[in-house]
């Protein structure tokens, strides 16, 4: 076991709008906080999904400058703005020369907006109308480049594409940074964007959650009635440090990093999930292992399950497979609340960690009894020792981290 | 000058890694005999291509992999679903699949599965494809295949890798524009390193698509003409494609299980010029980070690098930035120092650029000779470098090269490559 990497700083940006008090406060409710998706552009179906986790407009003010939001693509001014958060929660001063920091951002989609607008661009009006400064910031890893331009982080910049496992993979692979030597601190974290044309997309494939008991969309995670899950954007940036380097500047940890791994699952489908869960299950418990610890010593999973139909039954049979027939403890799904996007899994995961309640997860009364899950029901819980990250990927990537409470 | 990222830690017993297979497609064939027997001619795969209608398009070449052999014979028998596969999964998988036979992996190996790990990187994964269907979809909408956009995604190809290998272990994906396959090939490194996995598939996958070209040529990146790095009146780059996987394992555990080293992946840096979305830092500081990092990590000095595979893209700005780290990182050594510049004959492949230049790089030090490129026009008198140009480099004692990888967005990587102490030389 190495020394453990501590998270010192949380920012995030959501549906509830920004910062870890407003997800905190939306997570005990255990209520989505969801909003019309515009549906003028005719990409949806009459009948699809109409609703989605967005972040409300005018999140940026105080956090970036009008330069940088001019500039900048949605996602990148997510994450900016999410690392400025960060770095003001852990106590740092924003845009000091730092030659040891890396960044560490994971992205399923991408720059959606400017990726749209760039194709219309050059397969309508022509390929020389497409825009150079929309097509700079279309790359992958802009939000990546723009948080090291403006805090001037010149170590490691890596964009991690790994669909739903990747802020878990981001998470660990800064966490590596760290304990390899290769980095003094590390913001890692996770961003995305969900445009029209996305959700459209989502919905025509049927991924999205279309009728909770009234009708309404509502995900329910490992619930009987799941049928999808809610589209959702934001972004959350952790400051994760050595622990010698919180000591030396007189810092405190919200939370541990105790262990990460992955593994994958090669019986899954390019966009689904497969039945390799066993496979998944060993993979689980070697990352426990990493940290000294065992199934029972975890207190709390934070599930990456989202209400998707299979993906949650193969969470729940990976769960019960590396749990061997011991009962689990308890489990929660936030993305019921802040919808698909992984950095609301990240940013609730720390927050649990760090002793916040997890609140009830939305139609935790109706689970489906053939998954053998215990969702969270907002009943009192002793604040967790060992808590459990968990989120397995469409097409068959599967990641965890193991979070202990923070020293100091 | 003190690197500005802190020198890798690395433990005493931190086992050696081998490079024990390696497969590679792109603008001069399919396989990496294809591969060396062009690069070793100096033989351009950049010309006219026909992936797309480029009539309107700015530019009118790249070094497209040739349609003609695609699918290879056997591959579509193999592989299930060939036909449904976007064109960088059939590239990541055939390069995939050459590498793992070249490493003996499967054959005479027990590696299990579940230590088997895919390090890919990519920029675009399905685009092409993509904007195919967005051509229908954005006209109309229930015109479109929705089954066109399911392996869209960037991850798709190394995830295509990990289905047909049946690996278990970590799969994770880089997309940090064009240092991602060196950043794969260095947290492959790291993972071999570690113990985490027995046997890492590390490389990258990109298609032509319009979205690069385009939008390379809206920022006046793009050469009219083939691209001449680092020489006068270079005016861009040319675009690639292909994908180049190299298998890496511990050097013991390849001895012990009878195969055959092709070369040593001595050490990984990585920093961030924190500078501009597209333009490099022109003082070079944050590329020489990467490459005093990646020489730190292998415990190596600059003395005893022989040679370096360039980043060398041929845009004006980068071959300059470029010059002015080698400079620093070999100081007085780095005008005579030999540049291999690949993309002078693969085209610029992105995402797997730096997989691909690692598997020439491989290639160089496995014959001793490192490959030329086309004297094109005049040298540049303002970055007087040593460019293998027209004839191979003989190189019979050459111990170990630098492979770099500059991203948009400021993202550097550095490889160090060694020739493996037990090969003949």
């Amino acid at each position: 076991m190495s020394p453990p990497i501590l998270i010192t700083g949380v920012g995030t940006l959501g549906a509830w709008g920004g910062g870890s008090q407003g997800l905190a406060a939306a997570l005990a409710a255990g209520v989505p906080l969801t909003s019309e998706v515009d549906r003028s552009a005719g990409y949806h179906r009459s009948g699809g999904a109409r609703r989605a986790c967005l972040v409300p407009a005018g999140q940026f003010t105080g956090w970036l400058s009008t330069a940088e939001s001019r500039r900048m693509s949605p996602p990148s001014k997510l994450a900016v703005a999410a690392s400025r958060m960060a770095l003001r929660c852990a106590g740092l001063t924003d845009g000091e020369e730092e030659e040891g920091t890396a960044v560490v951002i994971a992205t399923a989609f991408g720059a959606s907006t400017n990726t749209e607008i760039l194709l219309k661009q050059i397969l309508f009006e022509g390929p020389e109308s497409a825009s150079p400064s929309l097509f700079m910031e279309s790359v992958a890893n802009a939000p990546a480049a723009q948080i090291a331009i403006a805090l001037k982080a010149r170590g490691s910049s890596l964009t991690v594409c790994q669909r739903e496992a990747g802020p878990l993979l981001a998470l660990g692979t800064g966490a590596a940074e760290i304990a390899a030597g290769r980095a003094r601190r590390v913001l890692a974290g996770s961003v995305d964007e969900m445009i029209p044309l996305l959700h459209a997309l989502l919905d025509r494939f049927g991924a999205l959650a279309r009728g909770g008991p009234e009708g309404e969309e509502l995900a329910l995670p490992f619930g009987r009635q799941r049928n999808g899950f809610l589209a959702g954007e934001g972004a959350t940036v952790l400051v994760l440090e050595s622990a010698a380097s919180v000591a030396g500047r007189g810092g405190r940890a919200l939370a541990r990093v105790l262990a990460w791994g992955s593994g994958f699952d090669p019986t899954a489908p390019p966009s689904g999930w497969g039945i390799g869960h066993q496979a998944l299950a060993r993979g689980l418990r070697r990352t426990l292992e990493r940290a000294g610890l065992g199934p029972a010593d975890v207190d709390l999973v934070v599930s990456g399950a989202s209400g998707a139909r299979d993906g949650d039954r193969l969470e729940a049979e990976v769960l019960r497979a590396a749990w061997q027939g011991a009962p689990l403890p308890p489990v929660a799904a936030p993305k019921a609340v802040t919808g698909e996007y992984g950095g609301g899994l990240l940013a609730s995961a720390v927050l649990a960690a760090a002793g916040s309640p997890p609140g009830p997860t939305p139609g935790c009364g109706f689970v489906d009894p053939e998954l053998g899950i215990a969702l969270c029901d907002g009943s009192p819980l002793p604040v967790p020792s060992v808590v459990l990250v968990t989120s397995l990927a469409a097409g068959g990537a599967g990641a965890w981290v193991v979070l202990g409470q923070g020293m100091g | 000058m003190a690197p500005l990222v802190a020198p890798r830690q690395q433990e005493p017993a931190a086992p050696q890694v081998a490079v024990t297979g390696i497969g590679a497609v792109c603008g001069l064939g399919w396989g990496t005999a294809a591969l060396w027997q062009g690069l070793r001619s100096g033989r351009s795969g950049i010309g006219p291509f026909v992936r797309f209608d480029h009539s309107q398009h700015r530019t009118h070449l790249a070094a497209e992999a040739p349609e003609a052999e695609t699918p290879p014979p056997n591959l579509a028998r193999v592989c299930p679903g060939w036909r449904r596969l976007t064109i960088a999964d059939r590239f990541a998988i055939f390069a995939a699949l050459e590498a793992v036979g070249q490493a003996g992996l499967g054959a005479n190996d027990t590696a299990d599965l579940e230590n088997v790990g895919i390090y890919f990187g990519s920029s675009t994964g399905g685009m092409y494809e993509s904007e195919l269907f967005f051509a229908d979809f954005l006209r109309e909408p229930r015109r479109a295949r929705l089954s066109a956009l399911v392996a869209q995604q960037v991850n798709a190809p190394g995830d295509a890798v990990a289905r047909q290998l049946g690996a278990m272990g970590p799969v994770a994906t880089f997309s940090s524009a064009c240092a991602s396959g060196a950043l794969a090939l260095g947290a492959a490194l790291a993972a071999v390193r570690s113990g985490e996995v027995d046997v890492a598939v590390a490389g990258g996958s990109d298609s032509l698509c319009q979205l690069t070209y385009a939008g390379f040529n809206a920022l006046r990146s793009v050469d009219e003409i083939a691209c001449r790095p680092f020489r006068a009146g270079r005016a861009g780059m040319s675009f690639g494609e292909g994908a180049a996987v190299l298998v890496l394992e511990p050097l013991a555990r390849a001895l012990a299980r009878g195969a055959e080293p092709l070369a040593v992946l001595a050490g990984a840096g990585s920093s961030c010029d924190a500078h501009h979305m597209t333009a490099p830092d022109p003082t070079g500081a944050g590329a020489a980070a990467a490459v005093e990092a990646a020489l730190a990590d292998a415990g190596l000095t600059a003395e005893a690098v022989d040679f370096v595979n360039v980043h060398g893209t041929g845009t004006p700005l980068n071959d300059a930035a470029e010059w002015q780290a080698l400079q620093r990182v070999f100081g007085k050594r780095a005008g005579k120092m030999p540049l291999v510049a690949t993309k002078a004959l693969l085209g610029h492949l992105l995402g797997c650029s730096g997989a691909i230049e690692a598997v020439a790089t491989v290639l160089c030090l496995q014959h001793g000779e490192l490959h030329p490129v086309q004297g094109t026009g005049e040298e540049d008198p303002e970055l007087p470098v040593s460019l293998v140009l027209d004839a191979p480099l003989s190189l019979p004692g050459v111990r170990a090269a630098v492979s770099t990888s500059l991203a948009f967005g400021g993202s550097n990587a550095a490889l160090v490559f060694s020739r493996w102490a037990g090969q003949a030389a």
